[in-house]
């Protein structure tokens, strides 16, 4: 696609970068297919197509954004579902980056918009704030009916009670042979929300021979803030998870940063690209981003340690967008969760967001439950007994739309690798253990159901 | 022709919602990677049954309108979705006729409407237990299955031939007349053979649906494979241009006997090597010379690939069980002294060999999407001629192809699609479309290769949108009035695609 940016206009490095993006997109049009927007809307400008065209003139224009574009961007999930299909590697992820950090730069919401995201990206990040908020918002419960959409969601969205949340900072030591040393990342809403997956995680990994440290002070890493446009507060989050890991980073004792909320590792791995513009911390933050894990991606199926039993629970699992879009991690966790013995389950239309979409839901209540529905509708048609998935945020999500058990991947491989049964299973039928038949680490997984002879379909 | 009256109508039959005439819809649906340029439609109408469609047929006979049906406007390289020429409507059958009507999981088959597309059903089959696998392309897993099976197109498995797989078809005529072919064709509604028998009383009407616009396919019957327990590939490369010759003697026999049940993907490097990464060459020429044969091989080698290779499988029980066919195949490749065997495990590390294993797998892959950024631009034009599987025939064309390309400036990216008679060139013409020079060079080079094996007894499987009457004035006159006659008869007005595969 050719561009028309003029020299002044190039000399802004954040407009380069859109210019040298853009010009990669040749309108195939494969994502248009994948874009749950299009999909429900079939609206060319509710395509990443159309919104590229859009985003490509907002920034030849500059100023202030047309209205209508500013609504096209702000329902865009950033589930980049149109990168794992465009067949000319646009970067879509960054584009919509520079576009929002434009809108957020050089568009005057109304009042209301304003106010909402601005107490979104306060809230949230925050664990304190967002407990406090929560509370707030159980007291609104009874007067919910008379809230605007918006507001009214946001007292729906909000949990009911809060569990304890220990506290996880400081070292906690391998178990056995020790295999490395790798700082935990926390997350933020993930500490008051689901404090379980941090502490199962810890457990996982010095299980399987890690020493864990969780740093002090990291906080948020900045993702949440970053895909609202919100520059400012996603660099000086990235700057204080930079800063928390610096010292052991430098000292050369840390091998990898555990993330395990999806959503989160995307932006830790893409460090050195959020603070490219802070020479301080750039090289630093880049060193970090190079050692940045999935949690999944820390274990292979060979190295689990499996009791002599297995629970064959069949579990339907979700890929969170994040990690199957943005970080292309699709197999591994699959290959842990049969590895230790479950019956995994994948979900028609897998490449689809659920709708979460770190503040869409939030923000965009009417699309995030249309595809939260049509998410949970899938899963339940698997059969599955509990869903599994990396990301707190699609967790959260689904489990507005379906009564089964919803488990973190990193919960439920701790559970079968020697750790306590999960809260979320405690009132469910578990089938009954079974002796470990195929050897661990077998990535394999288990062939389908098939009489021999002439019960199935064919004979081989 | 009264387009507004047209729509105004549509409108109250279809509901407004289902009929767009936004700018920006109408800019993308002519949209194409063609040399010849994008095809403005009028407007799109979304039907969501078989009685909208004959609905709307019957309003474009009244206002002389003429119709484009796409599915999901996947038909990349032959022209996405957009139609022959600019001003119809487009009926956008994929927005809400998407659904898996049927699946009978004791016979095979499923019936599905121009929505669905591969994804879908091979996502509703991996749900009800993975025990039935779709015949799948190598291309969009949201392209249609009926579009594709319609277009001729084609999948690599036992089940390939994506319309001669197909069973059974609800169809609406240009006269706005809807039928059922085979025995669907029976009044009544227990049509306990429609999906799974092709022969029934009368004439085979089914053929004429393929690559025609006599009607639009509402339905459509396709059968369904069972799904191996094990799938085990096997992939085999040659170092030079010309050991295609040796290449085809091998395959023919082992598909004469049907002992390995894939069809052969026989890819040349830069097919295989373009999915993966763009030209480096390109920048050097500004895209008007062909990439010189030393950074070909420095290609090669970088990607551990020669110049052709092989791949198949095979279906078992076990992976350990297929082990005597593959020591088979091993032998069998080995003997013509140049082949380096690759097996399936190595090949599933290698991304230009992993989209031939989830092609034979029923798995659809984005993989070989990768091919359309072999040059910059958006320009790809597919030429399918065929070959013989005759190793002297297949080589003597693959030397008059590349010519062609060479003396284009264009860079050689050909997969044959080998079975045991037969084997379909897949060439692509990958060209930058915002330069003039090159979208010159382009048409230039398909029409001289169209001419060049049409000279010798070859037309196409299946044609691009710049060239439908390009090839239908190669054929004999007789074949193209018997094609005119059948479109008067089915279709009076010529409201259906006019101009689709050269037919008016």
């Amino acid at each position: 696609m050719r561009t028309d940016f003029s020299a002044d206009q190039l000399a802004d490095p954040g407009i380069a970068a859109a210019d040298g993006i853009l010009k990669t997109c040749v309108h195939y049009g494969f994502c248009t297919a994948v874009c749950p927007t299009y999909v429900l809307t079939r609206d060319e400008n509710e395509a990443p197509r159309g919104r590229i065209d859009l985003i490509k003139a907002m920034l030849e224009k500059g100023g202030r954004p047309d209205p209508r574009t500013v609504g096209h961007i702000d329902s865009c999930l950033s589930c980049n579902s149109c990168m794992t299909t465009c067949a000319v590697d646009v970067d879509y992820l960054h584009l919509s980056d520079i576009a929002r950090a434009h809108i957020e730069e050089n568009y005057r919401r109304p009042l209301g918009d304003r106010l909402l995201r601005g107490l979104v990206a306060r809230t949230i990040p925050d664990p304190a704030r967002f407990t406090r908020m929560s509370r707030l918002a159980r007291l609104a419960w009874p007067i919910r009916a008379l809230l605007p959409r918006r507001l009214r969601n946001l007292v729906d969205l909000a949990p009911a009670s809060l569990p304890p949340a220990p506290d996880l900072t400081g070292v906690h030591p391998a178990e056995g042979p020790r295999r490395g040393r790798v700082a935990l990342l926390q997350g933020c809403v993930q500490q008051a929300l689901a404090p379980e997956i941090n502490v199962a995680t810890v457990r996982l990994l010095t299980r399987h021979g890690f020493e864990v440290t969780v740093p002090e002070g990291a906080g948020c890493c900045g993702a949440f803030t970053l895909h609202m446009g919100k520059t400012g507060m996603a660099t000086s989050a990235a700057a204080r998870v930079v800063d928390a890991l610096t010292a052991e980073l430098e000292a050369g004792s840390l091998d990898a940063v555990a993330v395990n909320a999806s959503g989160c590792g995307t932006v830790v791995k893409d460090y050195e690209r959020v603070l490219e513009r802070d020479p301080s911390r750039r090289g630093k933050a880049a060193a970090l981003a190079a050692i940045a894990r999935d949690v999944t991606e820390l274990l292979a199926p060979e190295d689990l340690r499996l009791p002599e039993t297995a629970v064959p629970l069949v579990v339907a699992y979700h890929d969170a967008c994040s990690l199957q879009h943005a970080q292309k991690i699709r197999k591994r966790p699959r290959a842990l969760l049969r590895a230790v013995g479950f019956e995994v389950k994948d979900i028609p239309e897998a490449h689809f967001c659920c709708g979460s979409a770190g503040a869409y839901n939030l923000l965009q209540p009417d699309m995030a439950e249309a595809l939260g529905r049509r998410k949970a509708a899938h899963i339940e048609s698997t059969g599955a007994a509990a869903t599994a998935a990396g990301n707190l945020g699609c967790l959260a999500q689904i489990a507005r739309f379906t009564a089964l058990p919803r488990l973190h991947t990193a919960v439920l491989l701790d559970w079968a690798t020697g750790g306590p049964l999960p809260a979320a299973l405690r009132d469910t039928d578990l089938p009954a253990p079974v002796p470990r038949a195929s050897p661990p680490g077998s990535p394999e997984p288990p062939a389908p159901p098939r009489p021999s002879g002439s019960g199935g379909p064919g004979i081989w | 022709m009264s387009m507004d009256g047209f729509l105004r109508a549509a409108q109250s039959e279809l509901g407004a919602e289902h009929v767009n005439t936004a700018d920006e819809t109408l800019a993308r649906y002519g949209e194409n990677t063609m040399p010849g340029g994008d095809r403005r439609p009028a407007a799109v109408l979304y039907p969501g049954s078989t009685g909208e469609v004959a609905a709307a047929v019957r309003l474009a006979n009244e206002h002389k309108v003429p119709l484009f049906p796409t599915s999901t406007g996947n038909n990349m390289g032959l022209g996405t979705r957009s139609a022959p020429a600019e001003g119809m409507a487009v009926l956008d059958l994929g927005r809400r006729m998407n659904r898996i009507l049927e699946i009978d999981e004791r016979l095979g088959f499923a019936a599905v409407e121009p929505g669905v597309s591969f994804q879908m059903l091979a996502d509703e089959l991996k749900r009800r237990g993975g025990q039935w696998m779709n015949s799948t392309t190598s291309g969009p897993p949201q392209g249609g299955m009926i579009g594709n099976a319609l277009d001729k197109g084609a999948g690599y498995g036992p089940y390939f031939d994506h319309f001669g797989f197909s069973c059974g078809m609800e169809v609406v005529l240009g006269t706005g007349a809807t039928i059922r072919t085979g025995d669907g064709s029976i009044a009544g509604e227990s049509l306990v053979n429609w999906h799974v028998s092709k022969y029934s009383f009368g004439p085979i009407l089914d053929g004429l649906f393929a690559q025609s616009n006599y009607g639009i396919v509402t339905r459509l019957g396709i059968w369904l494979l069972p799904r191996p327990p094990a799938i085990r590939s096997f992939h085999f490369t040659f170092p030079d241009d010309d050991d295609l010759e040796a290449i085809v003697e091998l395959c023919r026999p082992l598909k004469m006997s049907n002992f390995v049940p894939t069809l052969f993907r026989v890819s040349n490097d830069l097919y295989l090597i373009g999915s993966e990464v763009p030209s480096p060459a390109y920048a050097a020429s500004g895209g008007r010379e062909s990439i010189a044969d030393e950074a070909r091989k420095a290609l090669q080698a970088e990607h551990g690939l020669g110049s052709w290779t092989v791949s198949g499988a095979f279906y078992g029980p076990s992976m350990e069980a297929m082990e005597p066919q593959i020591q088979r195949a091993v032998d069998h490749f080995g003997s013509a002294g140049k082949a380096t065997y690759i097996p399936h495990e190595e090949a599933l590390a290698k991304p230009a060999l992993e989209c031939a294993i989830a092609s034979f797998s029923g798995e659809p892959t984005h993989t070989e999407l990768g091919l359309l950024k072999w040059r910059p631009g958006g320009g790809n034009a597919w030429f399918t001629p065929g070959t013989p599987m005759d190793g002297r025939i297949a080589n003597e064309f693959q030397k008059l192809g590349r010519g062609i390309y060479e003396a284009n400036g264009l860079d050689y990216q050909v997969m044959n699609v080998a079975g045991p008679r037969f084997a379909r060139g897949l060439h692509v013409i990958s060209f930058n479309r915002e330069d003039p020079d090159e979208c010159a060079r382009a048409d230039t080079a398909y029409r001289a290769l169209a001419e060049a094996f049409f000279a010798r007894g070859v037309a196409v499987g299946r044609a691009p949108i710049d060239w439908y009457d390009f090839h239908m004035d190669k054929l004999m006159p007789s074949f193209r009035d018997a094609c005119g006659a059948i479109k008067r008869a089915l279709d009076p007005n010529g409201v259906i695609a006019p101009g689709r595969y050269g037919i008016y």
